[in-house]
Formats: structure tokens, sequence, C-alpha cells
């Protein structure tokens, strides 16, 4: 199996559970796992073998067989996409805390329930 | 081996979607990270390992911190465990089975470029200088992306002030929670804080030429100042300077990209000094995004405990 598939399959485990959560938090947790898929799908993408060397050339004499080591544009790539990440979260969970301060709950359908005064 | 950890990831992403008690989804999706970042240490890529286990971690304490306060209001009105219909079950599987279907039947299966590779590990050590060849990525080629970045968690940490904003923002001295209390954690904390904070100077210090570098080291210092926070227990932090402090660091993140990269000034450089002066570029670049983070995540970690507080 190619190893990118990992990362494929763990983004469609994700995207079952942003469908099917009916709790904020789970939906939340379900998005932060995609992202992840994401990154592991960028660093599984250029891969030959399964344990490639890290792309720190402390002897120009590594590169003479540039095929074991890794890509380093994808991962200096990810390493920011990591932190906006992060930062997105963090704004999600705060949003989260408000809605939650404001309604007293995490059930989708209840707090659309309530946000719209009743009226389904 | 990297394949078995792979497999543990999917089994832990699976144990996530299916558990429905909140604590236990929260605390399985930290020992997720933790698993994906070993598995991207085995995959070569140290420095996205780094970043992945200390963000993962600050996200398991918000979480936490979040849901303490969702649970204190909910606790009384509602049952957590509510039970999905048949057909939410059957059109979620349905869905997902349709993508994964439309994936594998039009997504092209093209072989990866190696240009951009071949180019970057074969003329970094002469364009930029270090033996990292990431930091020389995101500092000199792709400088632009580090700066937008840095601009997107300015606006983040912006935008959390904002959202949990409230009049008077300091909360009552006497409250501490159960971590804070134990004596226990106080002193592993003690133990552990200094050992922190070297780690994190390393890491930052060197992260033109080893694994590490801004990003990972600025996360470190922020977690030291959360133990100090955690075992001192400063309520009165003036977080309005900090956010000042990282918007002004910014500014100055921005000043030394465009002075170095965009003008390239190398070029104007003499040969004698041009491996020192890149050098420095690099280490100070490095300073400047480590102090920005560390800012940044401090900022965001005292608002989340003040909403806690409340």
């Amino acid at each position: 199996m190619d190893i990118s598939m990992f990362s494929i399959i763990l983004f469609f485990i994700s995207f079952f559970g942003v469908l099917f959560s009916n709790n904020i938090i789970k939906t939340i947790i379900s998005v932060l796992i995609m992202q992840t898929a994401t990154v592991l799908f960028w660093l599984t993408l250029n891969v030959t073998g399964t344990t490639p060397e890290a792309p720190i050339i402390y002897d120009p004499a590594l590169l003479d067989d540039i095929q074991i080591i890794a890509d380093p544009v994808p991962q200096s790539a990810t390493i920011t996409a990591i932190i906006i990440g992060f930062a997105v979260s963090a704004i999600v969970i705060t949003m989260f805390n408000s809605m939650c301060r404001q309604y007293g709950t995490a059930d989708w359908e209840t707090m659309e329930r309530l946000a719209t005064g009743g009226v389904d | 081996m990297t394949y078995p950890i792979l497999i543990l990831a999917l089994v832990c992403a699976v144990i996530i979607i299916a558990e429905h008690r909140v604590y236990r989804m929260i605390i399985y999706f930290g020992i997720f990270s933790l698993i994906v970042s070993v598995g991207y240490l085995l995959l070569g890529a140290p420095d996205v390992a780094m970043a992945e286990a200390v963000t993962s971690a600050f996200s398991t304490i918000f979480f936490i911190v979040c849901v303490e306060r969702y649970y204190n209001s909910e606790r009384n009105t509602e049952s957590v465990n509510k039970k999905t219909k048949w057909f939410g079950w059957a059109i979620s599987l349905l869905l997902t089975a349709a993508g994964f279907v439309v994936y594998l039947l039009f997504i092209p299966q093209a072989e990866p470029a190696e240009f951009l590779k071949d180019l970057y590990l074969t003329r970094f050590m002469t364009d930029v200088g270090g033996e990292n060849s990431i930091t020389a990525i995101y500092l000199a080629y792709r400088v632009y992306d580090t700066l937008f970045e840095a601009l997107i968690l300015v606006i983040s940490v912006v935008a959390v002030v904002h959202l949990s904003y409230f009049v008077g923002s300091t909360p009552d001295k006497g409250r501490r929670s159960e971590i804070e209390r134990s004596g226990m954690t106080a002193f592993t904390m003690r133990l552990i804080c200094p050992v922190i904070f070297i780690f994190a100077i390393y890491l930052i210090a060197n992260g033109h030429i080893s694994a590490g570098g801004g990003f990972q080291g600025g996360l470190a210092v922020a977690t030291f100042f959360i133990c100090r926070y955690l075992i001192h227990g400063i309520y009165d932090l003036p977080v309005k300077v900090i956010v000042r402090l990282e918007e002004v660091i910014f500014i100055a993140i921005v000043a030394v990209a465009i002075f170095v990269v965009v003008l390239g000034i190398s070029a104007y450089i003499p040969d004698s000094i041009l491996p020192v002066y890149r050098v420095i570029y690099l280490i100070m670049m490095n300073i400047l995004i480590g102090l920005k983070v560390a800012c940044g995540f401090f900022v965001l970690f005292y608002r989340f405990i003040t909403i806690e507080r409340r």
C-alpha cells in the first residue's frame, strides 16, 4: 500500500466525524484531525522507502544519494501550516466558549433551536 | 516502523470519532497527536514533529479549560450521551464512502516533482548558509510564507483577545484550580522549568544547524512562562503590553526580511564576511520569530485561563 494512503484514510475518517457528530467539540476535534491528515499527506507525498533521512545536511557527502533524503519543501510549508492551524483552532475554541456561555449547550441542534428562538 | 505507527494513529482517530465522553475524547486527541508526531519523526521531519507535539499539548490544555466550563453549565440541563438516529449514521457513511470513491477514481496519480527538492538541497548551503535546509527555505527562499504566517498569528491573538473581552479583566486572586494547589505539580514544574528554558534557547540558537528553529523554540519559551505561571500564579500581567510587544516584533521581522531578502543586500557584502553575515541573519530571524511566537502563545494561554476563572 502506498504510504500516502494512510493520510487519505485519516482524512475520510475525520470527514465522517464532521458529518456524524452532533457535539460541537467533537466537530472541532474532527476538523483538527483533518488538518493533521493534510499535513501527513504533504509529508508522505515525495517519499521513497518508509524511513527517509531528515533534510539536515551536516556533511555534503550526504547529497550524493539525494533519494533517501526527505523533501524539505513540504516540511517548511507544513510547519507554518501547523502554527496557523493552532491559531485558528484557538479562535474557534474562544468562539465556542462565548456561544456556550450564552446558550449553555454544546449540541448543534439544541443550540440552533435556542438561537432561532424555538422555531425549527 | 513507520507503518505500525501510522496504523496506530488511524486506530486512535477511529476511537476519537466513536467516543462520546468529551474529556476522554480530548485526552485521546492528545495521544493521537503524540503518535502522529512520532510518525512525522520517522518520516524524516523532526522540525514538523516538534511543532506538532508542542501545539498539540497547547490545544489539549485549551480544550480542557474550555470543556470544564461547558460541563459546569451543561451537567444539569441535558444528557451528553445523546444517541444519533440511524439515518444520521447511514447518510454520513454514504457520503464518506462516496468521497473516498471520488478520490480513488478522479485524482490523477502523477509522479511528484523533484525539481524544487534537488534545487534547494544542492544550493541552500551556498545561497543561504546553515545546515538545516528547512530553516533556509522558510527564512530565505519562501520568506513571504513566514511573514504571512506571522501576520495570521498576530490576527488570531487580537481576535482571541477581542472575543474574550470582558469588564474587569483580572479574576479573583483567591481562586486557584486543582492543579495549581497541588504541591507535587509545583515541585515538578520547579525542577523542569530551567531545563525547558535552556532547551528553548538551544532550539532557537541552533535552529540553522540542527532540528528546531524559531517556531519550536518560541513554543518552548511559552511553555516555560506557562510553567512559571502555574508555579507562582501571577494574575496581573500586562496583557496589552505583551500584545503590543508582539506587534512591534512582527514589524521588526517584516523590516529585516524586506531589508535582507527582498532588497538583496547580500550581493553588496564582501565575500570575506559573507558567511558570518548569513549566520547572523538566520540567528536574528530565529530569535525574532521565537519571541513573537512566545508572546502570542502566552497571550492566548493567559486569555484562556482568565476565561476559565470568571
